[in-house]
């Protein structure tokens, strides 16, 4: 069964005027607007490029990371999502919707947790704020009421509802903002940056709240943008890195190293009572396979020996371990090397070949 | 209909939770209430106080001063938080929430001033009362023209309030247009004394006042509380239509600067700016 799609953007594009006195001249779905003073005597224009072309398709049920530096596009995609920032140019469709045409049935089918913790009134209590909130969705009074009781009981707030919210701690008001976003019961849940700011222990706790009840008991869509490579790698089914407002690379976590090197390294860590001539037979007889790409003898300071091996990706192992049983070679370990999430990141948008640096 | 009728009651649901939310954040500043409702008192006091000195009558709406004054000043009291309401309710860090809850604009509008309205409402009996019965003022009311003053004037100043918001929303401070409206207001609507008292410091400058929405807003408040003025005369009438040509004028036009800063804002990316 293929999974619909939960949210489809397509060339998408944002600039933004790299001072407030200076403001884009022309906006395609508005026509001409008033510009600043500024503007209407100078032809000389700054922008900053927060988005690029930027397309993606997020499924049903998915939980899709945006990985990037900061001041990579991330917020700005998440909030042109949300209906609080117009784009440029090209479309994004929530749930088959219009982000520009159709705000209130974007709005309908996805909520976001924006991370700014200034969003409730800071002297009202938790759950007067959920009131607060639930009544702008225009939600039923006694539904209300049932649903703030039992998002609150989920987020283990019931014992702080009727404290003032300038009391909460960062990690409580985290999950004061997921009641608020939870209040609705959409389908499509957006995050930037959940767990920014949480200590550890609220961290771990939030993330398992997100994968495990949302995503996995509830089936919900989250699209979260984040810079934490641990959080995108362990969380999400797909991952999307973008950098100056461009999607660089786009896939499932464990398939993301193919984009910085399609190669794979093992290492084999030989038992030190081998002899020289079995292992330089083995090392003769594997260096003339047919997709070996490099080749290492490495001696340890305790005269072990490891042999690192470069292959292409369609190389069978097994090869290999058929010529060390040829030889009778003994073979303690074999390590598997492929880039981390991290590296991936690195390489891609630090320019740089990081994950090699761990040999 | 049933809809319609649902769609309503979620109407006045919506605007009657910013109320209660702004009730309950105002009654939290214990000492604010306090100082709020003396200064009410002060104010009304003093003015009256002022007024009693140098009382005169006030041939324009058949009145004396000490009524034409504490009038004008009740009537600031209840019909200026309209426009006073949503500039200082407006928090930029809640709105980007407020806003993705799909609110419509009028509700959200309606729904900021809700509350210091309400607040305008309960103190203005008491006011009146105190008028009344402590400075003899001289109240003679027509309901269905202080109806029609106050519909008049809500949009009017709903209007100025919109315009200003949708300035606020991109320039994120006061905006020019509602600051000038604002500082002429005190000089030329004719808050403490006639406009036509200003033609003897420069002949005609009255009329200039006539162009400013507030002065209606006093004008009209004051044929309809203080000379009974029935809109079935057809000099009040035309009154009332001069009025009514700046809230027809002006509440569509705050409509759209409103929704032209959420827009500039929202393309600016600067919705939560402040």
């Amino acid at each position: 069964m293929t999974k619909g799609i939960a949210i489809e953007i397509i060339d998408l594009v944002k600039r933004y005027p790299a001072s407030i006195g200076r403001i884009s001249g022309r906006h395609p779905h508005m026509g001409w607007q008033v510009g600043g003073i500024r503007e209407l005597f100078s032809r000389k224009r700054n922008y900053i490029q927060a988005l690029d072309g930027v397309n993606l398709k997020v499924y049903e049920g998915e939980v899709f990371g945006l990985l990037g530096p900061n001041g990579a596009g991330k917020t700005t995609l998440i909030k042109i999502l949300c209906t609080l920032v117009l784009p440029d140019s090209g479309k994004a469709y929530v749930n088959g919707y219009d982000v520009v045409k159709e705000p209130e049935k974007v709005l309908r089918n996805l909520q976001a947790v924006l991370g700014d913790p200034r969003g409730f009134d800071w002297r009202l209590s938790a759950r007067a704020n959920l009131e607060f909130y639930a009544a702008l969705y225009g939600l039923p009074r006694d539904y209300a009421k049932k649903r703030i009781e039992e998002l609150l009981g989920f987020m283990g707030l019931i014992d702080r509802a009727n404290d003032m919210y300038q009391r909460f701690s960062t990690g409580m008001a985290r999950k004061l903002q997921l009641c608020r976003a939870l209040l609705l019961d959409t389908p499509i849940l957006l995050f930037d940056e959940p767990t920014a700011g949480l200590d550890p222990i609220s961290a771990v706790e939030f993330r398992h709240l997100l994968k495990d009840k949302l995503a996995k008991s509830e089936r919900r869509t989250i699209f979260m943008a984040t810079h934490n490579m641990f959080e995108a790698q362990t969380m999400c089914d797909r991952v999307a890195i973008i950098n100056r407002g461009k999607i660089i690379a786009c896939d499932k976590p464990e398939n993301l190293g193919r984009y910085v090197n399609p190669t794979k390294r093992y290492v084999f860590i030989l038992d030190k009572h081998n002899t020289t001539s079995s292992v330089k037979s083995f090392m003769n007889e594997v260096s003339s396979l047919k997709g070996i790409i490099n080749f290492n003898l490495l001696r340890d300071e305790d005269s072990s020996m490891k042999i690192s091996i470069t292959v292409n990706e369609n190389f069978m192992i097994s090869d290999i371990l058929a010529i060390a049983i040829k030889y009778d070679l003994k073979i303690m370990d074999i390590k598997y090397y492929e880039p981390t999430l991290e590296e991936v990141f690195m390489t891609l948008v630090g320019g740089r070949e990081a994950w090699p640096t761990r040999f | 209909m049933a809809d319609k009728v649902l769609r309503l009651s979620i109407s006045l649901r919506q605007i009657m939770a910013f109320a209660k939310r702004d009730f309950k954040d105002w009654k939290t500043y214990k000492t604010q209430v306090i100082t709020q409702l003396i200064t009410i008192a002060i104010g009304i006091l003093s003015w009256a106080i002022n007024a009693l000195y140098r009382n005169r009558p006030v041939p324009e709406y058949d009145t004396d001063y000490i009524s034409f004054l504490v009038v004008g000043l009740v009537i600031g009291n209840l019909v200026m938080p309209i426009s006073q309401g949503i500039e200082r309710r407006l928090n930029p860090w809640t709105l980007e929430n407020i806003i993705m809850t799909g609110i419509p604009i009028p509700i959200f509008v309606i729904g900021q001033i809700a509350w210091p309205y309400m607040f305008s409402l309960i103190t203005f009996i008491p006011q009146l009362l105190i008028g009344i019965f402590w400075f003899g003022v001289n109240l003679r009311i027509n309901p269905i023209s202080t109806f029609f003053a106050f519909i008049v004037s809500a949009m009017i100043l709903l209007g100025l309030s919109m315009i200003s918001i949708g300035f606020r929303l991109v320039t994120k401070s006061t905006d020019p247009i509602t600051w000038t409206v604002n500082t002429l207001q005190q000089l030329l609507a004719g808050i403490s004394f006639p406009v036509q008292f200003l033609d003897n410091f420069i002949p005609g400058i009255s009329q200039l006042s006539w162009f400013l929405p507030q002065t209606w807003v006093y004008h009209l408040w004051r044929l309809a509380m203080l000379k009974a003025a029935s809109i079935m005369d057809p000099a009040i009438t035309l009154e009332f239509l001069k009025g009514s040509i700046f809230a027809v004028f002006l509440f569509p036009i705050g409509y759209r600067v409103f929704k032209w800063g959420l827009n500039r804002a929202k393309r600016d990316g600067t919705l939560g700016w402040f």
